[in-house]
């Protein structure tokens, strides 16, 4: 990219000799991308494109496709399934997205001072982020059991005398499944959160002490703004994450009970691997790639006008 | 402006594709062909290590000819139909591959993965064949079936006797329950329960398909009804485990069974291999026997339902001939005398074979269980069908939320209805 730049800026001042030089050091650039490139290529852009294409077509996996146009989409607009399906997944990135962000500041927060062990802490909760997520959904689901669960047992000793039935019960299964992703992620956006709270230069704080803030102005008006680029980027990262939840679904809930908890790319697998629609499945993909875009592409947006 | 655009798009076409991109994964590593002068066949198993079914014919097999090596496939078995597919797709070479039920076998017979072997289902015999109708697609075969599986009521003979009732033969489904009631103790203060159901959908709606007589894939499931309103009386009677339960904490039926804690359990007879195996390891004592499944009505005949598994030549297979010769080897006698070792129940109906398996170490050997063995009807657990996978998936969500009380039997049953009609039959 620089090279070019470059290249054009001061082409016209220069003789050919330098032309090709610059053509040269334009084509070494690309052969140091090239390998990276070339796997980017082959397992993402082409099975992207693919999938593009698939969407208009039906296909099993074993016959020839075949062209079908917008029937794909007709389909998916009339299924209930796939409106649950996008309903429960809107509704996990609400829960999920701003629960993680705040716990993971509030412990970033907690954890950033200097004081002996400290260091147990961190690794404690940075800990179930790199726990097996099938040992994760296990243990969690013996907590939310409904009768036999510490958690609903919990409850009843302080006085909730219908405790809520977790993942046995429709209205309950996404905040339960929730709460465990939550649980799960909030370590790993508590270690980027510290190293943001790091970054942020000591006289800052020590120029607002003198100016008279106290703590709560000191956070608000020194700590949230330096931490913006971390911000955003725990942001994007988390709302991306949200939209293709999968594995912690499928072993916690599978989806139920009934339809309560599937999301959309459990149906993207359910109906392409599981039924081999493949042709649907990449349809319902497709929408999902585009909410993902429309999501990202406006949160940079709001970045950039804020950073203005 | 354009870069951070283009970093989104970027960033978003990894997150959205990244699921349907993992699709085209290629099969197992091909290192078949000549080790020492001997041919390597390739089978795909499922759970090779929890399955000895498989290394037992195998290694039989091998034993009985020298000049074959076969090499197992293994392919975890949640994942088996989705795996399996995938390789078919990508053109893999594997030369026998085990279906694991009927549904997954008409897909890929259908279209054109499987080689027809009329020619060994001939010669093992047809109508000795339990399950075999299962496979016939206008008179043409693309697998064997070895193993017939089907569903019994195991019980506890010793929690039987302690409560004075008598063995469960002939039962209805009436008296089922009235037995599980009364079975149901708090003993050291854990709770016993009557029987066991587990949370599979077929506990309750396989079996009353096969008793109605009713088509799974009919888009009408009132049938399903009076099996719905015992089961759920079971529950809220303290008979069973409440499935809730038994779901959030993935209980195993095995150790609800064996560890005393369920009197009765309705499954499959896969598991007397299992049990049989517990028990010489020393994981239980339990005094165990088989019964017939409960009916409609007491009128002596015995209907239940069951799926058989067999072997099938894929089309790309490298060594078809030696294929074959392995399935012929497996469905017939000697593939069947291997398995049922094991306590395994093989396809082949074979007097000898029977009474070969009662007398194995530890299995339940009275009249009873005996007759348990022999039931005059066994349907198949889901229809050979295209509509099937996706109606399973339907009646499995519906199921759930019966069984976890959020819907009424009623309200369900008209979903199911609905639904099955809307999204796979397109009325």
């Amino acid at each position: 990219m620089t090279t070019e730049t470059t290249t054009q800026a001061t082409a016209p001042l220069l003789g050919r000799g330098n032309r090709k030089q610059a053509r040269r050091n334009a084509l070494i650039g690309w052969s140091f991308i090239l390998p990276n490139f070339l796997g980017f290529l082959a397992f993402t852009l082409i099975p992207v494109l693919a999938a593009f294409a698939l969407s208009f077509m039906e296909w099993d996996s074993f016959s020839a496709p075949k062209w079908v146009g917008l029937e794909n989409f007709q389909r998916m607009l009339g299924s209930d399934s796939f409106w649950i399906a996008l309903r429960n997944t809107l509704l996990y990135a609400l829960g999920h997205v701003p629960l993680t962000m705040g716990l993971a500041l509030v412990l970033a927060m907690l954890l950033n001072r200097k004081l002996k062990g400290i260091g147990f802490f961190r690794v404690a909760i940075f800990f179930p982020y790199i726990t097996s997520l099938v040992a994760v959904a296990v243990v969690w689901n013996m907590l939310f059991s409904p009768e036999t669960g510490p958690i609903n047992q919990f409850l009843q000793t302080v006085g909730v005398a219908n405790p809520p039935g977790w993942t046995s019960s429709s209205d309950w299964a996404l905040p339960a499944v929730i709460i465990t992703s939550v649980w799960r992620d909030m370590g790993y956006y508590m270690i980027l959160y510290l190293a943001g709270l790091q970054a942020v230069p000591a006289e800052l704080y020590e120029a607002a002490e003198v100016d008279g803030a106290n703590a709560w102005q000191r956070f608000w008006n020194v700590t949230i703004p330096s931490l913006r680029p971390t911000t955003f980027f725990v942001l994007v990262m988390l709302t991306v994450s949200s939209f293709k939840v999968f594995d912690l679904i499928v072993v916690m809930t599978d989806g139920g009970p009934g339809r309560s908890t599937t999301v959309l790319s459990q149906l993207i697998y359910q109906e392409g691997i599981g039924e081999g629609k493949f042709g649907y499945s990449s349809a319902i993909s497709l929408v999902l790639f585009l909410i993902v875009l429309t999501v990202t592409v406006l949160q940079f947006k709001i970045q950039q006008r804020r950073e203005r | 402006m354009k870069r951070r655009t283009l970093t989104a798009i970027a960033l978003a076409l990894s997150a959205g594709f990244g699921l349907s991109a993992c699709a085209g994964a290629a099969g197992p590593a091909d290192n078949a062909g000549a080790q020492d002068g001997k041919t390597t066949l390739s089978v795909s198993v499922w759970n090779y290590e929890g399955t000895p079914e498989f290394k037992a014919l195998f290694d039989a097999y091998e034993a009985a000819n020298p000049g074959i090596n076969i090499e197992p496939v293994d392919i975890l078995a949640d994942d088996y139909p989705q795996k399996v597919t995938t390789m078919l797709a990508g053109g893999d070479t594997t030369d026998v591959l085990t279906m694991k039920n009927v549904i997954d076998y008409s897909r890929y017979a259908n279209n054109g993965q499987l080689q027809e072997i009329n020619d060994v289902v001939d010669t093992v015999g047809k109508d000795k064949l339990a399950g075999i109708d299962a496979f016939d697609l206008d008179g043409k075969y693309f697998a064997a079936p070895y193993r017939q599986d089907f569903w019994l009521l195991y019980y506890n003979k010793d929690m039987f006797k302690a409560a004075g009732i008598a063995d469960p033969t002939d039962l209805t489904w009436d008296q089922y329950a009235d037995i599980a009631k009364k079975l149901s103790t708090t003993k050291d203060g854990k709770k016993v329960y009557g029987t066991y159901q587990h949370t599979w959908r077929s506990v309750v709606q396989a079996i009353s398909a096969a008793q109605n007589d009713a088509d799974q894939n009919s888009g009408e499931y009132g049938f399903m009804k009076d099996q719905y309103n015992t089961a759920l009386d079971l529950q809220t009677s303290g008979a069973t485990l409440p499935y809730g339960t038994a779901k959030s904490q993935k209980t195993s039926y095995r150790t609800m069974f064996e560890t005393g804690q369920a009197a009765m359990m309705p499954m499959g007879t896969w598991y007397i291999a299992g049990i049989l195996e517990a028990k010489k390891a020393g994981k239980t004592d339990v005094n165990w026997g088989l019964a017939p499944m409960p009916q409609k009505t007491a009128d002596g005949e015995i209907t239940t339902f069951g799926s058989p598994t067999a072997f099938a030549v894929n089309k790309n297979a490298k060594h078809s001939d030696e294929a074959k010769k392995f399935i012929q080897w497996a469905a017939g006698a000697e593939g069947a005398k291997a398995i049922s070792a094991i306590g395994v129940v093989p396809a082949l109906q074979d007097a000898s074979v029977t009474e070969a398996y009662f007398t194995l170490d530890g299995m339940a050997t009275d009249e009873l269980s005996k007759k348990a063995f022999s039931p005059d009807k066994t349907a198949l657990e889901m229809p050979v069908s295209d509509k099937s996978a996706a109606t399973d998936t339907i009646l499995n969500q519906e199921h759930d939320l019966i069984m976890v009380g959020e819907k009424s039997v009623d309200d369900a049953i008209t979903e199911m209805d609905k639904r099955v009609k809307k999204e796979v039959l397109n009325q």
